[in-house]
C-alpha cells in the first residue's frame, strides 16, 4: 500500500466544561456505588444464606412441617364423605340384618306350624286308609247283594207293565173306579221309583267301593297337599339358610366397617373433621422419624432455624403414610403426621418446627 | 401487572429466539437475499487497525496471519497500536514489522494506557485507507478474511461488515467446548435473520470492517463515551455497530470471513469476559431505551426488537432464576433441561463436525454443563454487571505491573485487552 500522509482528522471541538455537570455525575456515581456495594453484599449474604439453608435442610433430621387441616381441604372433604357413607352403610346393614333376623324368626315359626301339621295329615291319611280297607270289602259284598236285589226287582218290574195294562182294562170295563185306578197306578209308580232308586244306590255304592278300594282323586288331592306342605317346609329351610348366610355376611361387613371406622377415628382427618377445639398437626418425613416420639418437645424458630423456643409437645403419632412437598426443595417426600399439643398456636403457621431438640443449639 | 409484563417480555424473547433460529435455517437454505452479493473485484484500500495490550508473542502471530492475506499487498496495511503494554508486545510488533516486509506494517504506541476503543481511534489517525478493519490482536486470520470483508462493501448501503469468529481451542476443556457451540450457533444461525435485514445488532470486535468516513464520523462519540463522567472503554464493537445502524447504514456478518480466537479456558477468565460483555449489553440497552424514539423511527423493527428485547430478556432472566430457586430449586436439577441441552449439543456437534472440522468438539456432551453456567450467568453476572457499570477494568489482560501503573497514574490509565 502506498505510503501517504494521513489526512488531518477533525478534532472534536472540546465543549466548555460545565461546573455543575461533574458534580451531578459525581453524586450519581457515588449514590450508584453505595447502592451497588449494598446490593452486592446483599446478594452475597443471600447466596450464603441460601446455601446454608439448603445444606441445613439437607442434613437436618429433626424438622417437621406444621399442617393445618381444614375441614374444607380436599382430603378432609373426601374423608368426611367416606366417613358419612360408611356410617350410612353401617346403619343400612344393621337395619337389613334386623329385618333378616325378624324374617328368619317368622319363617321358623311358620315352619314349625307346618311341621306340626304334617304328622296330623299323615295320621288322617292312615286312619282313612285303614277305614277304607275295612269298609271296602263290606261294601263290595253289599253291592253284590244289591245287584241281586235289582235283578229280582227287574223281573218284578216286567210284571208291573202287565198290571198297569190290567188296570186300564179294568177301568175301561168299569170294574174299578178312576180313583182305584189312580191309587193302583201310584202304587206302581212307587215300585218303579224304588227300582230306579235301587239302581242309583247301587251306582253310588260302586263309586263308594271304588273310592275305598282304589286310589282316587280325593286321595291324590290329599297327597298333593302333603307334598305341598313338605315343599313349603323345604323352601322355608332354604330361605332361612339364605337369610342366615346373608346375616353372616352382613355381620362380617358390619364388623369390617366398624373396624374401619375405629381406624378412621385414629386418623388426623377424623380429629380435624369431628369439630371441637383446634387440632395441630405436623408432617414428619421418614428421614426424621427418630425425632418423633410422644411427649417430645416441639421447637419453633425464627428464620426457620435460629432463636428457637419450645412451643409444645408431640401428643400423638399417626401410623398412616402421607405424602408432602418438601418445604425447601419442593420435592415429593413420604412420611407421617403427628398431632402437636401447642402452647403457642401461632406456631402451627410456621414453615417448619423442630422435634426433640433445637436445630442449632440456640 | 408487573409479573405479567415480565413474563410477556420473557415470552417475546423466547419467541424471538425460536423464530430467529428457525428463520435462520429457512433463510440460509432458501433465501438468496439473506446474503450480500459479494463483488470480489471491489478492492478498496484497507487499513487493518490492530490495538494491542499485553498480548506478547501472539501479536506477532496475528500480524503473520494477516501478512498471508489473499488481498493485493499494495491495497492494505496493518496499523498496530500498542496501548502501553507492560510485557514485550511492542517488541513483537516491531519484529513483525521487520519480518513481514511484504506488507506495510505501521507500529505506534499510545502515550498513556487508553483502552481498546481509543487505541483504535489512535490507530485511525495514521490511516488513509477507504476501509477500516479493526481486529483483535489475539486472533489468527484466514487468508481470505480481508477479501471477503471488502467484497461486501460493494453494496453501497452496507456500513459495517463483520466476520465469523471461530474457536482455536475447542477441546481444551468443557469451558472451551461450550463456547465453541455458542460461537458457532451465534454466527451461523442467530445472526442470519439480522443479516437478512442488514441489521446485525453486534458485530464482533475481533473482525470488524467499517467505511472510513463512517468511522471518522463516529470517532468523536467513541472518544467521548462516558458513564456519568467515567470514560467507557469496553464494548466498542457493539457501540460501533449500533452507531452504524443509527446512521442509516446496514450491518452484515460475512461468515466466509474467518478469524480464529483463543477463548477463555478457565472459569475466572470466562467470568471476567462475560461480565465485560454483559456490561456492554446493559449499557447498550440503557442507551437504546434513552433514545428509543430515534430507534423506532430510524431502524428496522427487527433491529429495535433485537436491541431492546434481547438484553431485557437477559436482565429478566435474573428474576426467572430467582423465582425458580425460591420456588422449586430442584426444578433446575431435573433431567428435562439437561436432556434439552444435550440434544442441542448432539445436533450442533454433528453440524460442526460436518461443516467446520477445525472446530470439532471431541466431547459434545460437555455442553450439558452450560445449564449450570446459564444459572450462574443469569444470577450473578447480570447482578454484578448492573452493579459495576462504573468499572473500567478489561479483566482478562490486566497484569500486576499495570495495576501499579494505574495506582500511580490515577484515572489516566485504564485496562485494555
Amino acid at each position: 500500500m502506498a505510503t501517504q500522509a494521513p489526512p488531518a482528522v477533525k478534532k472534536v471541538p472540546e465543549e466548555k466544561p460545565s461546573v455543575i455537570q461533574p458534580m451531578i455525575y459525581k453524586s450519581v456515581v457515588t449514590v450508584y456505588r453505595i447502592f451497588a456495594i449494598f446490593t452486592l453484599y446483599l446478594v452475597l449474604v443471600g447466596v450464603l444464606a441460601y446455601g446454608f439453608v439448603m445444606g441445613f435442610y439437607a442434613l437436618s433430621t429433626s424438622w417437621a412441617a406444621p399442617v393445618i387441616l381444614s375441614p374444607a381441604d380436599d382430603k378432609s372433604l373426601d374423608f368426611t364423605e367416606k366417613l358419612v357413607t360408611s356410617r350410612q352403610t353401617l346403619e343400612d346393614l344393621n337395619v337389613d340384618k334386623k329385618k333378616l333376623e325378624d324374617g328368619i324368626g317368622e319363617m321358623q315359626k311358620h315352619r314349625a306350624a307346618l311341621e306340626a301339621l304334617e304328622p296330623e295329615l299323615k295320621r288322617a291319611i292312615t286312619r282313612e286308609e285303614q277305614h277304607n280297607q275295612a269298609t271296602g270289602p263290606q261294601l263290595l259284598n253289599l253291592d253284590k247283594l244289591k245287584q241281586a236285589d235289582i235283578l229280582k226287582t227287574q223281573a218284578v218290574m216286567a210284571q208291573v207293565k202287565e198290571v198297569e195294562a190290567a188296570i186300564d182294562k179294568d177301568l175301561a170295563a168299569g170294574l174299578i173306579t178312576k180313583g182305584d185306578a189312580a191309587t193302583q197306578r201310584a202304587a206302581l209308580n212307587q215300585v218303579q221309583s224304588a227300582y230306579t232308586d235301587s239302581k242309583i244306590g247301587e251306582i253310588l255304592l260302586t263309586d263308594n267301593i271304588l273310592e275305598k278300594t282304589t286310589v282316587d282323586t280325593k286321595s291324590l288331592d290329599v297327597l298333593d297337599k302333603q307334598a305341598e306342605l313338605i315343599s313349603e317346609i323345604a323352601q322355608l329351610d332354604i330361605a332361612i339358610s339364605v337369610a342366615q348366610k346373608q346375616i353372616y355376611e352382613e355381620t362380617k361387613q358390619i364388623d369390617r366397617l366398624k373396624a374401619a371406622l375405629n381406624t378412621a377415628k385414629q386418623t388426623p382427618y377424623y380429629l380435624s373433621v369431628s369439630g371441637g377445639s383446634a387440632v395441630n398437626f405436623a408432617f414428619v418425613p421418614y428421614d426424621n422419624q427418630t425425632s418423633a416420639s410422644i411427649g417430645a418437645a416441639v421447637y419453633d424458630c425464627y428464620l426457620n432455624m435460629v432463636l428457637c423456643r419450645k412451643v409444645g409437645t408431640v401428643k400423638q403419632i399417626f401410623a398412616g403414610e402421607e405424602h408432602a412437598i418438601h418445604p425447601i426443595f419442593r420435592t415429593d417426600i413420604r412420611g407421617f403426621l403427628i398431632q402437636m399439643q401447642l402452647d403457642h398456636p401461632e406456631s402451627a403457621k410456621s414453615k417448619t418446627v423442630f422435634l426433640n431438640r433445637k436445630p442449632l443449639f440456640f | 401487572m408487573a409479573p405479567v409484563l415480565v413474563w410477556l417480555i420473557l415470552f417475546l424473547c423466547l419467541m424471538i429466539s425460536l423464530v430467529k433460529y428457525t428463520l435462520a435455517l429457512i433463510l440460509k437454505w432458501s433465501v438468496p437475499a439473506a446474503t450480500v452479493k459479494k463483488d470480489y473485484s471491489f478492492q478498496p484500500t484497507v487499513s487493518v487497525l490492530m490495538p494491542c495490550f499485553n498480548e506478547g508473542k501472539t501479536v506477532y502471530e496475528t500480524i503473520e496471519s494477516i501478512s498471508k492475506s489473499n488481498y493485493p499487498n499494495d491495497r492494505f496495511e496493518v496499523i498496530a497500536q500498542d496501548d502501553c503494554s507492560v510485557d514485550d508486545s511492542y517488541e513483537w510488533m516491531l519484529k513483525a514489522q521487520r519480518d513481514f516486509s511484504n506488507i506495510q506494517v505501521r507500529v505506534g504506541r499510545n502515550s498513556a494506557n487508553s483502552g481498546k476503543a481509543r487505541t483504535v481511534c489512535n490507530a485511525l489517525q495514521h490511516s488513509v485507507a477507504e476501509l477500516m478493519i479493526s481486529i483483535d490482536s489475539d486472533c489468527i486470520f484466514h487468508p481470505d478474511a480481508i477479501r471477503e470483508l471488502a467484497a461486501c462493501f460493494s453494496e453501497p448501503k452496507i456500513g459495517s461488515v463483520g466476520g465469523r469468529v471461530g474457536v482455536r481451542n475447542p477441546n481444551d476443556n468443557a469451558i472451551t467446548a461450550i463456547q465453541t457451540f455458542i460461537y458457532y450457533a451465534a454466527f451461523q444461525l442467530y445472526k442470519v435473520p439480522e443479516n437478512w435485514t442488514r441489521s446485525v445488532g453486534c458485530i464482533s470486535g475481533s473482525l470488524f470492517a467499517i467505511r472510513r468516513e463512517l468511522l471518522l464520523e463516529i470517532e468523536p462519540k467513541i472518544r467521548s463515551r462516558h458513564w456519568f463522567g467515567i470514560p467507557v472503554n469496553q464494548g466498542e464493537d457493539r457501540f460501533l455497530t449500533h452507531q452504524t445502524l443509527l446512521r442509516g447504514y446496514g450491518t452484515y456478518i460475512n461468515n466466509d470471513a474467518l478469524c480464529w480466537t483463543t477463548v477463555p479456558s478457565t472459569l475466572p477468565e470466562l467470568f471476567k469476559q462475560q461480565l465485560r460483555w454483559k456490561r456492554s449489553i446493559i449499557r447498550d440497552l440503557f442507551y437504546t431505551l434513552r433514545t428509543l424514539p430515534q430507534h423506532v423511527w430510524t431502524l428496522h423493527p427487527n433491529t429495535v426488537l433485537t436491541l431492546v428485547l434481547t438484553p431485557l430478556g437477559a436482565l429478566l432472566g435474573l428474576l426467572v432464576v430467582l423465582t425458580m430457586l425460591s420456588g422449586n430449586p430442584m426444578e433446575l436439577a431435573g433431567p428435562g433441561p439437561l436432556i434439552g441441552y444435550l440434544a442441542i449439543a448432539a445436533i450442533l456437534g454433528w453440524v460442526i463436525r460436518k461443516y467446520s472440522v477445525r472446530e470439532t468438539v471431541n466431547n459434545p456432551l460437555a455442553f450439558g454443563a452450560y445449564l449450570a453456567w446459564s444459572v450462574v450467568s443469569s444470577l450473578f453476572l447480570t447482578t454484578l454487571a448492573l452493579c459495576t457499570l462504573d468499572s473500567r477494568d478489561w479483566g482478562t489482560r490486566t497484569k500486576e505491573q499495570n495495576r501499579e501503573q494505574e495506582a500511580s497514574h490515577g484515572d489516566a490509565s485504564a485496562a485494555s485487552r
